[in-house]
């Protein structure tokens, strides 16, 4: 260990979003370069290139820490091959930081508002390394939760108030005092990593970042109902998190950590992964389980319930990574100080995957209490392009949309369903002046109705046609009477659908009609849309005062019907505009409508 | 039991009963589309959806939601019915909605539904369904254009048949209900599926266009077939059976069919039926009248008195069966025997050695909760289909243990974690004898109250696991684990089917059975059972009614070697064709060459008719009125849905006249005829018709406790050294020789085949469809080739109920038969 601490360290986000910018090619370039230079020798110091988890600002990839003995780590974004031997030559060997390459003051706001728990071993620690694991209080959770009863260990979680992160914000430890409460000698845990929410990826980064630390959750779980099976149900798109997982898993097994007699502690614990069947509805629990059986991902009625007859028929509980990754602390650092985090309702930290047109996108870890606002504007720096903000969806496909003055809403599950919208696994889509909410409502549906099961009726066939009312209605053919027929159809979709799917899908459409009605309106009524972004009801006229003259749209029209000078404003001469929308797309500014 | 309050009725419950369940109990109508009675709960179609005070601010199916204590509970309310018609209107979408052309229209659950909440508008619109038709097969249609996808075709195909014909495809909105591959169909065509279809998906289509249902008389009666005994309700128009009716109320077998009873009624409509009296004339058969036929038959049977030879099948009703018995009677002949004779010697030998029965010892339902199942032979499900359903169903509901003592693979080896033990042919005895050492040794055997247990285990001394693997082919473990399992399950079945073609060994087989159901307590034990099951619809009634050669009367097989020798004077068959399913052909056909007076009743001019001296037409099960006894001891009501063609007449009808003729007094109706054989047999006694309600009326109750619990020793077998060896049985789509005239399994399986293993077909250059002649004996058959991978290698099958193949020329009741393979 002591060895170790002497070392200098470059800690490289090696998650899905590091690796995609190049992050492995900006790890080898350190390699070449520490051998090249013969950096060891000259500053008489072991180096270590360390691959760590995401560490959340992904828009700025690849995020590089230099971390020298006795000094403060420094960080580096936008870090390319290229950079590497500047940095090594000039900051390492050299002076010192190069001022110019550092990560901004964003940075440093981005992690301010921020309470990274979950994720402070995601980003500074290498994910493969079980020993850096350990150094970083890995397995003290199971240890100590094994000198407890099992039922005092549900006792502590419940003492936590730590709810559910799959979305649906039911209380862990109660669910857990269920499937205990059950009898049978076979028992099964589920972890959920299926993660389907478009735009949704911290539970990708757990896995890929801290592995181990799931593993103990888990294990902590399995004692505390008393499972010797567990499963992670894992979305097979998810290369990268299955292999370190995998390679935990048989770490694990190979120190006897897995297996019989976990960790020596006298407990039993198998655990396997299952890669899943690429459908959203998967990550439905009752589907995950019918995928996991072999079966087609279709849900199931609720009652029976899982913890009475799930997987296999068998007493099953089934929680998501997050929760599970919670847990883990929870033991650390006990449920008192668990508790004292949050809200009345909403114990602990949520981590929020940010998309949209929001400057700094990425996954934030906040303590519930903080207001959307706060993450929005405070941590992840406010609207790109210094647009106006409009709205956020909270809760992805199943969440709802927040208008600019809903924002003030608390991260907490009671308040964000009284806002319209969910806390659901913690996407948040920020959208500005020019997203249509009509669109967006259609975006959605868009996403559910292919998704859906297919099992019930309501889902099945009533999705697909409040999605064709929204298309026509975005195609300036909506009717009198559409917005009410699509609440009216929502509400029986909402009241009479098998699973959450269909139960939570109108969602969208019913926030939007809740806080933009009049944009509903706009389109039904009068055939336009209001923040023209629908492309059937665009007018392909250029707007004077927004037109700054640029001359970019006549050279991408296809069939010469834009007229421009220079220092002119363009005009679409509409007897040849083929409507195709690709000055449309091209303007930076808007400009035409 | 569950308290609960339904729209404000009291009701009382079992505390797995669901709402809707608790709710039919109530007399409360819950509307349902996806539920059925018999399939797991499922939950798709949304329209049971109720209130429950206890689960407020969202609505709750019925059909799969608990009940639970104190639950308050409101089936309908404005929110309600609104939900319910909006699932209508989505439903009516898209939905082609061609009633007026559906042969569903009439009976169809969407039909009713939409009747029942008045959906006159429908607020949405789109496209409607315009997907290919399915009707490639000749038995089922396919419609998705009108599926609901309530699931019930691809969950009864799954979890009643367990043949998984039907999978879902795609997701959202275009899910649709897909056969492998998405190509036609082509499966068991039990029907199941059409039966379970609540709107026209899925139709029979040798009923389309026949009737609309309401046009449809239905008469309840039980199949024809097979020893199984399930209702079926004849739908009929104009005097003639149109189509098998749903029916899942009556009987045992709870609205399950196979291929011959759903779609195997035709040959009752048969244009080959026997309508005329016939007699020879000049060397050839002539029509007749009965007046004449009648008195040459009596003329004859006078003339040969107690030298008269009665063979029938076992297809005759109770009512006809003591009526022949009385034509023995009268003539003082006691040469009387049924089914070859010899098939069925495991139940009236063997059990009755050991067990002091002869009937199996349980019910067919009983085996859905047993913890362990041992068939013996995988043809266990050709022969008995819809009970093979219930131990599928035992599998896969409730993860029953499986074993087949197999000599080929088949559906039973094929379903969840059921273990094989492929054994060598004709090695049956050596397993279960195996099997019983495994228990003795071990001391899982229940000895106390047991005979015999000293001289069995002597005689066991060559049969060591070790040594009996070595002979048969299966493993020791294997072995051992069949019998640790069978004798470790608190409920526990074995079953064995006996026929025509397994006429070998069948005492043995039959003693061995009974030992190894005395030994695990099987025998009489509640919950449990060994089922010997017979063939034919009425196998067990011919037994109970002793259709047997009395004490100095000759059985089948010995008034065939009788007449043979000119021993016999006169035979009279009814309703068997011994030609063509009897092993020997050669000795069959010298017999009835032979015997100066051949009467044959039958329904079509078989082979065994075409041979004798007067043919008297006669009816089928669907035109008389009487009783079948099914393999699990069910007496059930047979009953008249059609007149007979054209003069043909009942069996029991001819048989009274036969009667009169010698002055004996015949029961003036079957009725009647049913009060005197119950008198007269002992197990039937104090039973009367009106006993036999909806589910007939089980003989000695459901469970039947042995007599005698005594051990005897048989001895096994020597495996037949030969590079190929042919196994002769029956196959699923037929039963005796009778479903050959039906277009239904006809139209399945049309012509007789010979199965080959892949790795012979492949080392013997045999290919699908070739044609293949085997020879043994000097004598030759030939068919198609059928190749798969059901038979290990050097092991070819063939199915016995093709008359056209003259599989009984090689076949002499063997358990196998050495044969040459050629082209
Ligand atoms: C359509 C649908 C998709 C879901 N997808 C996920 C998912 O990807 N990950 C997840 O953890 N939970 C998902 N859930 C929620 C799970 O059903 C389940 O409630 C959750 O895994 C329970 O974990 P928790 O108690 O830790 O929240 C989904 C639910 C629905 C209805
Ligand atoms: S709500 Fe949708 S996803 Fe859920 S069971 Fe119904 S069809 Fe399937
Ligand atoms: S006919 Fe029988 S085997 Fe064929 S698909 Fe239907 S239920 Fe399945
Ligand atoms: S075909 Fe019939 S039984 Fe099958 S899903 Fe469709 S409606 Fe249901
Ligand atoms: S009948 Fe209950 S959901 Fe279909």
């Amino acid at each position: 260990m002591a060895e170790s601490a002497e070392k200098l360290k470059i800690l490289i986000c090696q998650g899905t979003g590091g690796l995609a910018s190049g992050a492995a090619q900006v790890a080898e370039a350190f390699e070449t370069e520490f051998e090249k230079q013969g950096v060891e020798a000259s500053i008489g110091k072991r180096c270590a290139v360390i691959g760590t988890g995401c560490r959340g600002l992904c828009a700025n990839d690849v995020l590089v820490d230099v971390c020298i003995p006795g000094k403060e780590a420094v960080t580096y974004d936008f870090v390319t091959p290229e950079l590497v031997p500047q940095i090594v030559q000039d900051h390492i060997l050299g002076e010192g930081p190069i001022e110019k390459k550092k990560a901004g003051p964003y940075y440093e706001k981005f992690l301010e508002k921020q309470q990274r728990i979950i994720f402070s071993r995601c980003g500074t620690i290498d994910a493969e390394s079980l020993d850096e694991f350990l150094e970083h209080r890995g397995f003290e959770g199971i240890r100590k939760a094994v000198t407890m009863k099992p039922s005092e260990v549900i006792e502590e979680v419940k003492k936590s108030g730590l709810r559910g992160r799959g979305g649906g914000g039911f209380p862990t430890g109660m669910k857990w005092s269920f499937c205990a409460a059950t009898p049978g000698e076979s028992k099964y845990l589920i972890c959920n990593a299926d993660e389907g929410d478009p735009g949704a990826f911290m539970d990708r980064s757990i896995l890929e970042g801290d592995p181990y630390g799931l593993i103990e959750g888990l294990m902590i779980g399995a004692y505390a109902i008393g499972c010797k099976f567990a499963y992670v149900y894992v979305r097979a798109e998810y290369p990268l998190a299955i292999k370190r997982l995998q390679m935990a898993i048989d770490t694990c097994y190979e120190k006897g950590f897995l297996g019989k007699n976990c960790l020596g502690l006298g407990f039993d614990l198998d655990m396997r992964i299952k890669a899943g069947a690429g459908a959203f509805v998967c990550g439905e629990e009752t589907a995950l389980m019918a995928s996991i059986e072999g079966h087609r991902g279709m849900s199931r009625p609720r009652p029976p319930f899982p913890a009475v007859r799930g997987l296999w028929g068998k007493p099953t509980n089934i929680n998501n990574v997050e929760t599970f990754a919670n847990v883990s602390y929870i033991f650390y650092n006990g449920a008192d100080w668990f508790n004292a985090i949050g809200t009345e309702g909403t114990k602990g930290t949520k981590i929020f995957a940010l998309t949209g047109k929001v400057k700094h996108t990425g996954l934030v870890e906040v303590p519930a209490g903080t207001t959307i606002k706060e993450v929005i504007y405070d941590v992840c720096g406010g609207i790109e392009n210094n647009r106006k903000f409009k709205a956020v969806q909270a809760g992805g496909p199943s969440g709802g949309c927040l208008p600019s003055n809903a924002i003030e809403t608390e991260v907490d599950y009671d308040s964000l369903i009284k806002a319209g919208a969910m806390m659901g696994s913690g996407g948040l889509v920020v959208m500005d002046e020019t997203t249509c909410m009509v669109d967006i409502a259609r975006f959605f549906l868009q996403f559910t109705r292919v998704e859906s099961c297919g099992k019930c009726i309501p889902c099945r066939i009533g999705l697909k046609i409040m999605l064709e009312i929204l298309e026509r209605i975005t195609e300036g053919k909506g009717q009198e009477g559409d917005i009410e027929l699509l609440q009216d159809m929502a509400y029986d979709i909402k009241k009479s659908s098998l699973c959450g799917l269909g139960q939570t899908a109108p969602n969208p459409v019913l926030s939007t009609i809740r806080y933009f009605r009049d944009e509903y309106e706009t389109h039904i009524k009068e055939g336009e849309c209001p923040s023209h972004s629908c492309k059937p009801l665009l007018h392909f006229r250029v707007i004077e005062d927004k037109c700054k003259k640029c001359g970019l749209c006549p050279r991408v029209c296809p069939v010469d019907a834009i007229e421009w000078e220079k220092g002119k404003v363009a005009y679409i001469d509409l007897e040849k505009c083929t409507k195709c929308t690709s000055c449309y797309d091209a303007c930076r500014f808007m400009a035409i409508d | 039991m569950v308290n609960l309050t339904i729209d404000g009725k009291q009701v009382t419950v079992s505390k797995t009963a669901t709402i809707y369940e608790a709710a039919c109990e109530a007399g409360v109508h819950i509307p349902v589309l996806c539920y059925a009675k018999k399939l797991m709960p499922y939950g798709a179609c949304r329209v049971c959806l109720v209130e429950v005070e206890q689960m407020k601010g969202r609505l709750i199916p019925a059909c799969t939601t608990p009940v639970t204590e104190g639950m308050v509970v409101t089936s309908t309310s404005d929110e309600i019915v609104k939900v319910r018609k909006t699932v209508l209107e989505f439903l009516l979408v898209n939905h082609v909605v061609d009633c007026p052309v559906c042969d569903k229209g009439g009976e169809c659950d969407l039909q009713d539904l939409t009747y029942e909440y008045e959906v006159v508008s429908n607020r949405f619109e789109g496209e409607k369904f315009d997907l290919p038709t399915d009707e490639v097969n000749p038995l089922i249609e396919r419609n998705m254009n009108r599926c609901v996808l309530c699931g019930k075709c691809a969950r009864v195909c799954d979890e009643i048949v367990g043949y998984g014909s039907y999978s879902f495809i795609n997701r959202g909105f275009e899910t649709k209900i897909a056969t492998a591959f998405d190509r036609g169909l082509n499966c068991e065509f039990c029907g199941q599926c059409v039966s379970m279809c609540p709107v026209g998906a899925i139709l029979p289509r040798p009923f389309k266009f026949k009737a609309r249902p309401w046009q449809l008389k239905e008469i309840d009666s039980v199949c024809g077939y097979c020893g199984n005994g399930c209702t079926v309700t004849l739908g009929t128009k104009d005097n003639k059976v149109e189509t098998i009716r749903f029916n899942d109320k009556t009987g045992v077998n709870d609205g399950n069919l196979c291929v011959r009873g759903r779609f195997g009624y035709s040959f009752i409509n048969s244009e080959d039926r026997l309508t005329k009296p016939l007699i020879r004339e000049n060397g050839s058969l002539v029509e007749t009248s009965w007046d004449k036929a009648l008195a040459r038959v009596a003329d004859g049977l006078k003339q040969s008195g107690s030298e008269t030879g009665i063979v029938t099948g076992a297809r005759l009703t109770n009512e006809e069966l003591f009526l022949l018995r009385n034509v023995a009677k009268a003539l003082g002949s006691e040469n009387i025997d049924h089914s070859g004779g010899e098939c069925y010697k495991g139940l009236t030998e063997g059990l009755q050695q050991t067990l002091g029965l002869q009937a199996s010892t349980a019910t067919f339902p009983q085996v859905e909760n047993c913890d362990a199942i041992l068939s013996i032979r995988s043809d266990f499900y050709e022969t008995h289909p819809v009970f093979g359903m219930v131990v599928n169903q035992a599998v896969r509901r409730n993860d029953a243990k499986l074993t087949v003592i197999a000599d080929k693979r088949g559906k039973f080896t094929k379903l969840p974690e059921a273990k094989t033990l492929l054994h060598k042919p004709g090695l049956e005895v050596n397993l279960i004898n195996a099997m019983c050492r495994v228990l003795l040794d071990e001391g899982l055997a229940k000895t106390e109250r047991l005979s015999g247990v000293d001289e069995l285990k002597a005689a066991l001394a060559d049969y060591a696991p070790e040594t009996v693997a070595e002979t048969t082919g299966v493993s020791v473990d294997a072995i051992r684990t069949a019998a640790r399992e069978l004798a470790a399950a608190e409920n526990a079945a074995i079953l064995l089917a006996y026929g025509l073609p397994y006429t070998a060994a069948s005492k043995e087989l039959g003693i061995a059975a009974a030992n190894l159901s005395l030994l695990t307590g099987i025998a009489g034990r509640t919950g449990s059972g060994l089922y010997v099951c017979g063939e034919k619809n009425n196998s067990q009634g011919a037994i109970d009614l002793a259709v047997m050669p009395g004490a100095t009367g000759l059985g089948a097989q010995q008034m065939l070697s009788a007449a043979a020798q000119g021993q016999l004077k006169a035979l009279y068959v009814v309703g068997e064709d011994m030609v063509s399913s009897y092993p020997d052909r050669k000795a069959v056909e010298l017999a009835l060459d032979k015997v100066p007076f051949l009467v044959v009743q039958d329904l079509f001019l078989s082979p065994t008719a075409q041979m004798a001296d007067v043919v008297l037409p006669a009816a089928s099960f669907a035109e008389k009125d009487g009783t079948f006894t099914n393999a699990e001891r069910r007496i059930q009501r047979v009953r008249a849905a059609v007149p007979s063609p054209g003069d043909a007449r009942t069996d029991f009808n001819i048989l009274s006249d036969v009667l009169s003729a010698f002055g004996a007094q015949a029961p003036a109706t079957a009725a009647e005829a049913f009060a005197q054989l119950t008198a007269d047999t002992a197990a039937y006694q104090g039973i009367s018709l009106d006993m036999l309600g909806a589910q007939g009326y089980v003989w000695g109750t459901d469970i039947l406790t042995p007599i005698t619990r005594n051990l005897v020793a048989v001895a096994g077998s020597k495996p037949l050294d030969a590079a190929h060896q042919l196994l002769v049985g029956s196959a699923l789509y037929h039963s005796g020789t009778m479903s050959t005239h039906a277009k239904g399994p006809m139209a399945v399986v049309s012509e007789p085949y010979i199965e080959f293993g892949r790795e012979d077909a492949k080392a013997l250059n045999v290919a699908e469809g070739d044609l293949v002649k085997l020879s043994a004996d000097g004598e030759i058959i030939e068919a198609k080739a059928k190749v798969d991978n059901r038979l290990p290698q050097g092991v070819l099958f063939a199915p016995y109920h093709f008359s056209a193949l003259g599989l009984n020329k090689i076949y002499r009741g063997q358990p196998a038969i050495a044969v040459q393979v050629g082209k």
